[in-house]
């Protein structure tokens, strides 16, 4: 199995500047990027994948269907502040809004990781860990996760009722 | 030279063409023809794709990112890849409305079976018993069709299910999930025989291993489900593409047929088409024509014809589908192993459930998992995504999937219909209603198939079996049953129409039974069979 570095192939069909030339840069955007990259992967992501987030984005494929509300979007911003905030708050949309703003951007991004080496590679890796230390570590994620979502929702919910009197005001 | 308009250039239209060729006619094939992209890198893996690819997200993903499934979205695990997606493009000015059924067309030059997973298997002389012939005149065609297209697979426990035939080649290189499982079945198969009679054996597909004259053997790049790039798996534009250089036969794309007009003794002499861009009219004289545009379509033009002949359009009943249940399961032997990704993609396994009846078989085609997109079920598993990662990264090479199919047969409100607009258009209505014993079946069935995984050191999660929708497997048949003697809205043992005479249906609208199995083969072997009985030297 080869996987060569970020750069294309020449004998690659399609240009790889296709998109990324105009696509405007947006820091904030590039700034999320990375932090999610991070907690999805443990290392940055490569200007491809960098270059085709800020496209899907532009493309208004990452938008939930109906809009995103102001808390969603509000969400993200925190999330996108460190890789420990993304895990919870991704924890805490996982089971009260799974189709939420955050978890599209995650997925989006899991989905550009996937494709491009080397981080597809890294992200099929088993972790070579023993079969008691497996089972150790599921463990130990399934209770992370419960108190996770059990503490970011004590966190959110006066968060999340100010977003409502807000909107209803 | 005796003349035949053949209708669409799917797996039945391409196969009744050869041997129509073969025995000396003339051949005209009228198609859209929606062709397939450039294979990109076509010596390179699954995984260096995405390493030496340009643009692997546009190639993955699509161009849009279409083939990014979001939380809460529609698609499925195994969904198509983006740039498969004009196989399945509609058609403007061909209106469906449906209730209980999710119709799938195609327009492309070689049809639905562009995407199928190559599942070849034959019906048994049980499966064959409400065809009006003898099983031996169909069961010969497996081994023609399997010498044109390349089958592999093996003799073996599935035997009983699926007959033997000739040139049938050994099977490919199983991965390693593969070989465990078929090692676990070795060792648990007195107690699944006998308790669940349950059968494991190799899937036969139509891909082969070995180089030859015409065709490419299979190299495991891993890159099935994104279109063989070598050709290797079998699919109908490759004989169409053989067929333009024969003699006596001519291909008509961009053009869809509108109906067939007949004289005044019911008998066709006419095919009326428009060009797909331009909507410019064609005629083509023909006393001799073949519907091959798949059920669906082939009962919407016989329905167009009649309303345009006579005025009427009937009520065609007995439309049948495979339901489709699919069953994710993990083998805990290969757990924290690395997957294979070079390797046959799709299934070659497959698990055979006996029943009392031996036309109710049950048919699991065993996927192990291997150069699939990974973030579609990553995102399934409910805990935050990094931690689904980590958990998928350690049990990815230990994931399959069963694709349980089950039998349909013919029922009086499983029907095609005509609703006609002011301006002359015309919708086709599909209703589809399950059988009153369908859930039972399934559930009994799935708890079988269970049972089995357990035997085989394997465990279903709960919470993730998924019932497909009706018309998702896309194997379509029944509404014009082959039968001795019947009615109008009945065809020969020859598919031809008993309402248009000189009119073949020689796709699956004629099968008078679906059993729970892949049906492609026997559409290829049918019309083979008809060409050859009805449109001999």
């Amino acid at each position: 199995m080869k996987h060569s570095s970020d750069e294309p192939s020449p004998a690659s069909p399609r240009p790889p500047a296709r998109a990324g030339a105009a696509q405007r840069a947006d820091p904030l955007l590039e700034r999320e990027c990375d932090v999610f990259a991070r907690y999805l992967s443990a290392s940055a992501p490569s200007d491809y994948v960098r270059e085709r987030y800020l496209a899907a984005h532009a493309a208004g494929v990452v938008e939930p269907p109906g809009g995103a509300s102001r808390f969603e979007r509000w969400v993200v911003r925190r999330a996108s502040t460190a890789t420990w905030l993304a895990r919870a708050l991704d924890a805490h949309q996982r089971v009260f809004a799974n189709g939420s703003l955050l978890r599209r951007k995650l997925v989006l991004l899991l989905a550009l990781l996937e494709v491009r080496a080397p981080h597809a590679d890294a992200l099929d890796t088993p972790t070579g860990s023993s079969r008691a230390a497996m089972l150790f570590v599921l463990a130990w994620l399934g209770v992370r996760f419960a108190l996770t979502v059990a503490l970011t929702t004590l966190v959110l919910a006066p968060f999340q009722l100010a977003f409502k009197l807000g909107a209803r005001a | 030279m005796k003349h035949v308009v053949v209708v669409g250039s799917g797996a039945s239209g391409v196969h009744f063409a050869q041997s129509a060729l073969d025995n000396g006619w003339r051949v005209t094939l009228v198609d859209v023809g929606r062709t397939a992209p450039a294979a990109e890198l076509p010596q390179a893996s699954f995984a260096q794709l995405k390493g030496e690819h340009a643009d692997p997200a546009g190639y993955f993903l699509g161009e849009r990112f279409e083939g990014a499934l979001f939380p809460g979205g529609k698609g499925e695990y195994y969904g198509f890849p983006p740039h498969k997606g004009y196989i399945f493009a509609p058609l403007d000015g061909l209106a469906l409305r449906s209730r209980g059924f999710d119709p799938l067309l195609s327009f492309a030059r070689g049809g639905l079976a562009e995407a199928w997973t190559g599942g070849s298997f034959p019906f048994t002389a049980d499966e064959l018993r409400d065809f009006p012939f003898e099983p031996e005149r169909l069961l010969r065609y497996y081994g023609v069709i399997a010498g044109r297209i390349g089958v592999s697979g093996a003799v073996d426990d599935l035997a009983r299910f699926l007959p033997g035939h000739e040139h049938l080649a050994p099977g490919l290189r199983l991965d390693v999930h593969s070989e465990a499982l078929l090692g676990a079945y070795e060792r648990a198969k007195p107690r699944l025989n006998r308790e669940l009679r349950c059968f494991v054996g190799r899937s036969r597909s139509a891909v082969r291993a070995d180089e030859r004259e015409d065709r490419h053997g299979c190299t495991y790049l891993g890159r099935c489900l994104w279109s063989c790039p070598r050709e290797a798996l079998y699919t109908p534009s490759i004989t169409l593409r053989a067929l333009l250089r024969r003699e006596g036969f001519t291909y008509i794309p961009d053009h869809v047929v509108t109906r067939v007009e007949a004289d005044d003794s019911n008998r066709v002499k006419r095919v009326h088409a428009r060009h797909v861009a331009s909507g410019a009219a064609l005629e083509l004289d023909a006393p001799r024509v073949a519907f091959a545009a798949g059920t669906l379509a082939s009962s919407k033009l016989l329905l167009d014809s009649l309303r345009a002949h006579g005025g009427a359009a009937p009520m065609l009943t007995g439309l049948m589908d495979n339901r489709q249940v699919l069953v994710p399961f993990v083998n805990l032997a290969l757990l924290r192993k690395r997957v294979e990704l070079d390797s046959y993609q799709y299934h070659q396994l497959a698990l055979g459930l006996e029943r009392d009846d031996p036309r109710h078989y049950v048919h699991g085609l065993v996927t192990t998992l291997k150069s699939a997109l990974i973030h579609p079920i990553v995102q399934s598993v409910p805990l935050d995504l990094a931690s689904s990662l980590w958990i998928f990264r350690n049990a990815h090479a230990a994931l399959g999937l069963v694709n349980v199919n089950f039998h349909d047969e013919r029922r009086e409100s499983c029907s095609l219909s005509l609703e006609t607009a002011r301006d002359g258009s015309s919708t086709l209505l599909v209703r589809y209603e399950p059988a009153a014993q369908e859930p039972e079946r399934i559930r009994s069935t799935l708890r079988d198939v269970k049972r089995a995984l357990r035997q085989l050191g394997c465990f279903a999660p709960p919470g993730m079996t998924h019932v497909r929708p009706m018309g998702a497997s896309v194997h379509y048949a029944g509404v014009l049953p082959m039968q001795h003697e019947g009615g109008a809205l009945t065809t020969t043992p020859h598919g031809e129409s008993r309402a248009l005479g000189g009119l073949y249906f020689v796709d699956g609208s004629t099968f008078p039974f679906l059993p729970a199995k892949n049906l492609t083969f026997t559409l290829m072997a049918n019309a083979a069979r008809i060409a050859d009985e009805a449109f001999g030297r």
